[in-house]
């Protein structure tokens, strides 16, 4: 009896947390289907006819498709240059101790923690005499402030775990140094270099901050900015604000789910022994 | 197939010293076994003739050639890890045929490669298994057809032995001698494992703090040993040794219950009036003494049964320990007395300070 009990209690805890973490998103995918006059009716419209509206008004006013393809193009950049730069810097640091290797590596931690709006002037200054202000290599420039640490940080320990006698012998198969990088390593570290990609992806993908300052003009908005456009009016349009939400939160859920399973499996593979 | 001259190779670790001006040959074809206490340099002495660590000083000679600062891949050695470091996500067809096909080996010739040391390792079944998939002694086995395939001039292995099971520890020491015997490649062998160098080597380097205590066949080693670390590391039981007294005026050595006749011919002098004596368990017989044997004489302190054999503990007048091992169905009990006769051509002597040899003549 006493077993079911707690099995049972323990069920309605997770139940409740659950719904504390879903319902908000269900209200967001709801709200961006439902006709505007059912958006705030009380009690809630459980049942409505679901309709595009939102969808629209946000791709035809607010340009979300562009805003988007904007988001893809900061994204994408924001993280192959990240990893480019992070994932040496990361191997470095693992493979190599060397006077101070220790206090670089703090360094990186704590860069990840500054405090963005701190730099956001200076960094605005410099990108207006760089005539930077409005392209998309800013952005992605300036993310790697927050990148490359993230990076560095998770592809330490990821590197750390291969073990050095893997490299040897591939050094001793007559590999060079760079190759045992690419196929002996990289490989090896995979499910580390994704779940670090994917985070740097979401922050690159959810800032706003530095993108509503450094890309204000309509056609080189990110999405997330395009959001703050529809605050300025008397009315707030709900339907276009919820269907732009959804199509902003869609790629980072979906992100979400897919390290999920990387950081469930422990990031390890059991390489020697 | 290549001889290997380690010329006077030291190796310092910020102040401290692995290796100190050391010296070996190994020659062609031999089966050559680096035997110490972990710590006494053997495996780092491996990864510079592998080319994954440089001397501070000295110079490594392959065939004549200078190598000491060429790279691993420029050497011609092949290396079986400890760990086996078998690439986890490749096929152990993959493992094999990579250093082969970094080599520029054709296609055909890497084909007949794999399909001989799979057969030579008895690994066939598995070639297209990842590691992951399988035992211990099958991947000892892929590490070494990795390195038989690439028919390397050394192939270097250390403690590859080391992380399996003792029954199957046995079974692959053979195997390793029989492929040894197939193959001839000239092998350097580390490990601290007494009686797998004396199982495998053709001869052994006994090292100890980053020094050579003594090189030579295992029979040499065992039955000369150099000084009283060697005769101490080799065998098991190991050697008893006993502090002793040299009485110059009586040509004896003596300890309580122990009565050596030797002269001074037999030896060079002590560097003072102690002396270590020592005999395997194995040379000492219970009984009493004839002319030219020595007889050590105790009382019993612990009898072990180990099944076909016993040990007993023998404990001299003024403590000391001598360990020997007697057929089971003698009757040997706790308290007893025991007296034994050592043939004195099987007694050893050491420097009690130095632990040098001092026998130059064994009769």
């Amino acid at each position: 009896m006493k077993p079911k009990l707690t099995t049972f209690l323990h069920g309605l805890f997770l139940l409740a947390i659950a719904v504390v973490i879903l319902f908000p998103l269900y209200w967001m995918v709801a709200s961006s289907f439902k006709p505007s006059g059912q958006i705030f009716q009380m009690p809630p419209a459980w049942l409505f006819h679901p309709q595009l509206h939102g969808y629209g008004a946000a791709i035809r006013e607010g340009d979300m498709l562009r805003a988007l393809l904007n988001s893809v193009i900061v994204t994408l950049g924001a993280v192959a240059l990240g990893i480019a730069v992070g994932a040496p810097a990361a191997y470095g640091l693992a493979r190599y101790s060397f006077k101070g290797s220790a206090q670089v590596q703090f360094w990186y931690v704590t860069n990840w923690m500054l405090v963005p709006v701190v730099v956001l002037i200076p960094f605005y200054l410099l990108a207006s005499d760089l005539r930077l202000i409005n392209n998309p290599i800013v952005l992605i420039v300036i993310y790697q402030t927050f990148v490359v640490p993230l990076v560095v940080w998770l592809l330490v320990d990821q590197f750390r775990a291969v073990p050095v006698a893997l490299e040897e012998a591939a050094l001793l198969d007559g590999m060079s140094r760079f190759g045992i990088f690419l196929r002996i390593t990289l490989p090896l570290t995979l499910p580390g270099m994704t779940v670090a990609a994917i985070l740097a992806g979401i922050f690159a993908w959810n800032d706003l901050l530095y993108a509503f300052i450094l890309t204000p003009s309509d056609f080189a908005r990110t999405a997330p900015t395009v959001m703050m456009t529809y605050l300025g009016g008397y009315i707030i349009p709900w339907g276009r604000v919820m269907a732009s939400a959804v199509m902003i939160t869609g790629p980072v859920v979906i992100g979400g789910i897919a390290i999920h399973k990387y950081i469930a499996r422990g990031l390890t593979l059991g390489a020697v022994k | 197939m290549a001889e290997i001259q380690i010329e006077g190779v030291t190796k310092r670790y910020a102040a401290t010293e692995v290796l100190k001006r050391l010296d070996l040959n190994v020659t062609q074809g031999e089966f050559m076994v680096l035997l110490g206490p972990s710590g006494c340099g053997k495996t780092t002495l491996l990864r510079m003739i592998a080319g994954l660590e440089t001397p501070s000083t000295g110079r490594i000679l392959m065939n004549g050639q200078d190598i000491t600062l060429a790279p691993p891949a420029k050497r011609d050695v092949g290396m079986v890890f400890q760990s086996y470091a078998l690439y986890p996500h490749m096929t152990v067809r993959q493992n094999i045929s990579l250093g082969l096909r970094l080599r520029k080996i054709d296609e055909k010739e890497i084909t007949r490669r794999i399909e001989f040391v799979a057969n030579l390792v008895q690994i066939a079944p598995y070639l297209d298994r990842k590691p992951r998939a399988l035992s211990g002694g099958q991947r000892q086995r892929v590490a070494l057809a990795r390195v038989i395939a690439r028919e390397p001039s050394v192939s270097l292995m250390d403690e590859p032995l080391s992380n399996i099971d003792a029954q199957l520890r046995m079974v692959m020491r053979a195997e390793l001698l029989r492929i040894h015997r197939k193959v001839g490649m000239t092998t350097i062998y580390v490990t601290h494992d007494q009686e797998e160098a004396m199982g495998l080597g053709d001869r052994i380097t006994v090292m100890n703090f980053g020094h050579v205590e003594q090189i030579g066949a295992p029979d040499e080693i065992y039955s000369r040993p150099a000084n009283a670390f060697v005769a101490r590391f080799i065998g098991a039981p190991r050697m008893n040794l006993i502090n002793a007294r040299y009485r110059a005026g009586a040509n004896s050595i003596e300890a309580p219950g122990i009565h050596a006749p030797f002269s001074a011919s037999e030896f060079s002098a002590p560097s003072g009036e102690s002396i270590i004596l020592g005999f395997r368990g194995e040379d000492a017989t219970p009984g009493e003494a004839a002319a030219g044997e020595v007889t050590i004489e105790g009382r019993i302190d612990v009898v072990e049964h180990l099944g076909a054999q016993m040990e007993v503990h023998l404990r001299l007048d003024d403590g000391q320990e001598a360990v020997l091992r007697r057929p089971r169905n003698e009757s040997w009990r706790e308290g007893d007395r025991m007296r034994l006769v050592v043939p004195a051509r099987n007694l050893h002597l050491f420097d009690a300070e130095s632990g040098a040899a001092l026998r130059t003549a064994y009769h």
